[in-house]
Formats: C-alpha cells, sequence, structure tokens
C-alpha cells in the first residue's frame, strides 16, 4: 500500500520527473502504482478488457499532464488514481457496459465495515471519510458506494436498490452534501 | 443555469461520483472550464472520494498494458524497428521488446459458432489494410491455427517466430511460421494455461530456423492480444 508520507514524496519526484519527459522515472512510476489502478479500474468496470484500456489511457495522460499536477488536487497518487477513475466511467458510457442487478458486489457495500473492503480502513484519511460516511443513512452510503465503486447509474441504481429515480437521485445529493457538512466539521 | 454556490457544490460531488451525466456532465465541465471556484470545489470531492479508492484491493495488469502504453507514447521507436530497417538489430534482452514492441490490438472476428470459448485474433499492421496474419484457437484438440494472409515473407536468412507472451516470465517459442500458408501448432496443456491468461502472442524476426537460444533475439514486430469468443 502506498501511503505514507515518504511513499507520496517519492511519487511527487516521480511525477516532476515525469514531467520533465523522464521515460525512466515514468517506468519507475508505473512499476509503483500500476496494480493500484488496474484494481480501482477493475473494479469499477468489472471486466478486464475495458480496465486494461483506462489503465492505458490513464498512463498516456499521465505522461502528458504530469506538469499540470498541483497540491489543490489531492496527493499525487489521489491525483491518478483520480484519472483512471474518470477514464474508466468514460469508457464505461460509451460501451454502455451494464451489469446485472443481482451483483455480487452489491453484498459487500451493502455494510462497508465487512468484506474485502475493509483492509484499507487502516488508512487515516479513509477512516475519517468512513467515519462520516457512518452518519448517512444506509440507502444514502449504498448509493454514494454504489456510484463511486462501481459507477452505476441512476437507472442502475433505482434497480439494484427496488427505488424510483427521483428518490436515488435525491439520496445520493443528499448523502453527497452530508458527508460535506460532515468532513468539514 | 446560474452558478449558485449550492449547486457548484452539489454538482461538483456528482461530477466526481461520476452520477452526473450527458449534457449535464458537459456543461458542467464547461463551468469548470470558465470558474477557478467550481474547479477547487472539484478538487475537493476528488481528492476526499479518492480516499474511497484506497480500499479497492490492488490487481496486477498484465505486461501488454505496459507494451500497449509505449506503443502508444513513443510509436516512432517501433517504426526504427520495422522488418526493413530493424532486420540487422540485435535484442538483447525480452525486457527490451516493450521499447520497440509494435503492438496492436487484435480486431474482433466473427467466426462460426464455436463448442467452448476459443481464442481469436487477428495480427494486423497499421499501413496494411488486411490483416497480416489471423489468429484462431480450438480448445478441444489444444491447437492454434495461424492462417497468414497479407504477411509478406522475412528477408532472406530470417525467419518469423510466434511466441506466448506470459503475464510474467519469459515467452514461450511456438515455433517459426510460414508465409503463405495456414500454421497449426498443438499447445501443451501449460502453453494452453499460459495463453489463456495471459491472451497474448508475439512476432519477432529471428534467424533462419529460429531463434538459437530459446528466447526471442531479434526485433519484436508485432504482439497481439487475444479476444475470447
Amino acid at each position: 500500500m502506498i501511503n505514507t508520507e515518504v511513499e507520496q514524496e517519492e511519487l511527487m519526484t516521480l511525477l516532476v520527473a515525469v514531467a520533465r519527459s523522464d521515460r525512466q522515472a515514468f517506468q519507475r512510476l508505473y512499476e509503483k502504482i500500476a496494480a493500484r489502478m488496474f484494481g480501482l479500474c477493475f473494479k469499477l468496470a468489472g471486466q478486464q478488457e475495458l480496465a486494461e484500456e483506462a489503465l492505458q489511457d490513464a498512463f498516456v495522460q499521465i505522461w502528458h499532464h504530469a506538469g499540470e499536477y498541483h497540491s489543490d488536487r489531492g496527493s499525487p497518487l489521489s491525483w491518478m488514481l483520480t484519472i483512471a477513475r474518470y477514464r474508466t466511467l468514460d469508457l464505461m458510457r460509451a460501451r454502455t457496459v451494464r451489469r446485472t442487478a443481482g451483483d455480487e458486489h452489491l453484498e459487500h457495500l451493502e455494510d462497508p465495515r465487512s468484506g474485502p473492503l475493509d483492509h484499507s480502513l487502516r488508512r487515516a484519511g479513509a477512516e475519517q471519510l468512513t467515519g462520516c460516511l457512518d452518519e448517512l443513512s444506509d440507502v444514502q452510503r449504498d448509493s454514494i458506494l454504489l456510484s463511486y465503486y462501481r459507477g452505476f447509474t441512476h437507472d442502475e441504481l433505482a434497480q439494484a436498490l427496488s427505488s424510483p429515480i427521483g428518490t436515488v437521485k435525491s439520496w445520493i445529493r443528499r448523502g453527497l452534501m452530508a458527508l460535506k457538512r460532515c468532513l468539514e466539521r | 443555469m446560474k452558478k449558485t454556490p449550492e449547486r457548484i457544490e452539489s454538482l461538483a460531488a456528482e461530477y466526481v461520483l461520476g452520477s452526473l451525466k450527458g449534457k449535464a456532465r458537459n456543461r458542467f465541465e464547461r463551468w469548470m472550464m470558465e470558474s477557478g471556484r467550481v474547479r477547487q470545489e472539484v478538487w475537493y470531492w476528488e481528492e476526499k472520494l479518492g480516499q474511497l479508492g484506497d480500499r479497492v484491493p490492488e490487481r496486477e495488469p498484465p505486461e501488454s498494458v505496459w507494451l500497449a502504453i509505449q506503443h502508444r507514447l513513443w510509436p516512432q521507436q517501433e517504426k526504427s524497428l520495422a522488418p526493413r530497417q530493424a532486420a540487422n538489430r540485435i535484442w538483447p534482452a525480452w525486457s527490451l521488446l516493450a521499447t520497440a514492441a509494435a503492438l496492436v490490438l487484435a480486431v474482433l472476428l466473427v467466426q462460426q459458432p464455436a463448442p467452448e470459448p476459443t481464442l481469436s485474433g487477428a495480427i494486423v499492421q497499421a499501413d496494411v489494410s488486411d490483416p497480416l496474419w489471423l489468429v484462431s484457437e480450438s480448445g478441444r484438440d489444444n491447437r492454434l491455427r495461424l492462417r497468414s494472409v497479407a504477411a509478406t515473407s522475412a528477408e532472406a536468412g530470417k525467419d518469423y517466430e510466434l511466441w506466448i507472451v506470459p503475464d510474467k516470465g519469459d515467452p514461450l517459442s511456438l515455433g517459426v511460421i510460414p508465409v503463405g500458408d495456414v500454421y497449426h501448432v498443438e499447445l501443451t496443456d501449460e502453453a494452453r494455461e499460459t495463453l489463456s491468461q495471459s491472451r497474448t502472442l508475439a512476432i519477432s524476426l529471428e534467424p533462419r530456423g529460429g531463434s538459437p537460444t530459446g528466447a526471442p533475439t531479434g526485433p519484436i514486430l508485432h504482439v497481439t492480444k487475444l479476444y475470447e469468443l
């Protein structure tokens, strides 16, 4: 897991070198974070090929845009993971990747404190967010997590949670605002 | 729609989450271009929601992704290794394949319905309209079939050699492939297992009769990813 300050510092150094078109630094960066990033893409896409394509695109973008990173955009790692996540979502939309409502991941997400997602709770930042997630109602939290981890559309959420679209939309909106109020406390 | 603080707040969160879609997403991207305040709000959420990404388990991507990235970023290196110019170059190690591989993603081919999932694909070259070779695999008798379509002969004294590129470890030779003919190769259980995991084939240019070392020694001309039918 890359989450210590030392490792973020190392990623920052690599990113600066990549911005200067240093190919070796780019390769080291890839070796350091590709598995992390691919895990996220795969979780989101739920399929290997699309995840591979997203990972590829994300690194091509990182090569071209490394110089645009700045600390307002979060840690270097979170900036790069965000690029990969958006790219995966774009590809999913373009292909209209569909999942079935009986998705295995639903079970894990219904209670984020159990199941394989649990490991990373170790990280302080995630704990902070998770602490706030716990303040949301179950449906608000599930809607947000399903959107984040699985890229569910409003339609898919409505189906998965057996509720009208309007209701799902409002769960997400209110959940996110409640999350922000909590994070700002 | 006016950019009220409440709207910015709520739309930025939904934008980052991914639930903002279609026209609304495009409109919001325009807002981001126009306003630093909007971008700040987006960055806030990217950082906060990004923490959720830490909870996802790692997954090792196949080697072919790194090859493809390099191919896209530095295609000129591939050109310098096109068969004619690069025939005399000797490649010291397979690990260097990455910088020069002419990686082309296979085109999905429509085939007769098969009794069980089989791998299929094509080895193509950007400037040639027909595929060089078509590849198909039969799960029943563990055979890989390579039909040469637009492939041209290797230059004098050289042969093309076919390899399975595993997700990890050294490539596995499938022998020298003829041009203008159909080539069948029987896969060992190990080879079939490796191929079904990585689904990646490569073709290198070797001295006549194939690589003398058991590992690719010449330039890697093509890397292709097969698809499951």
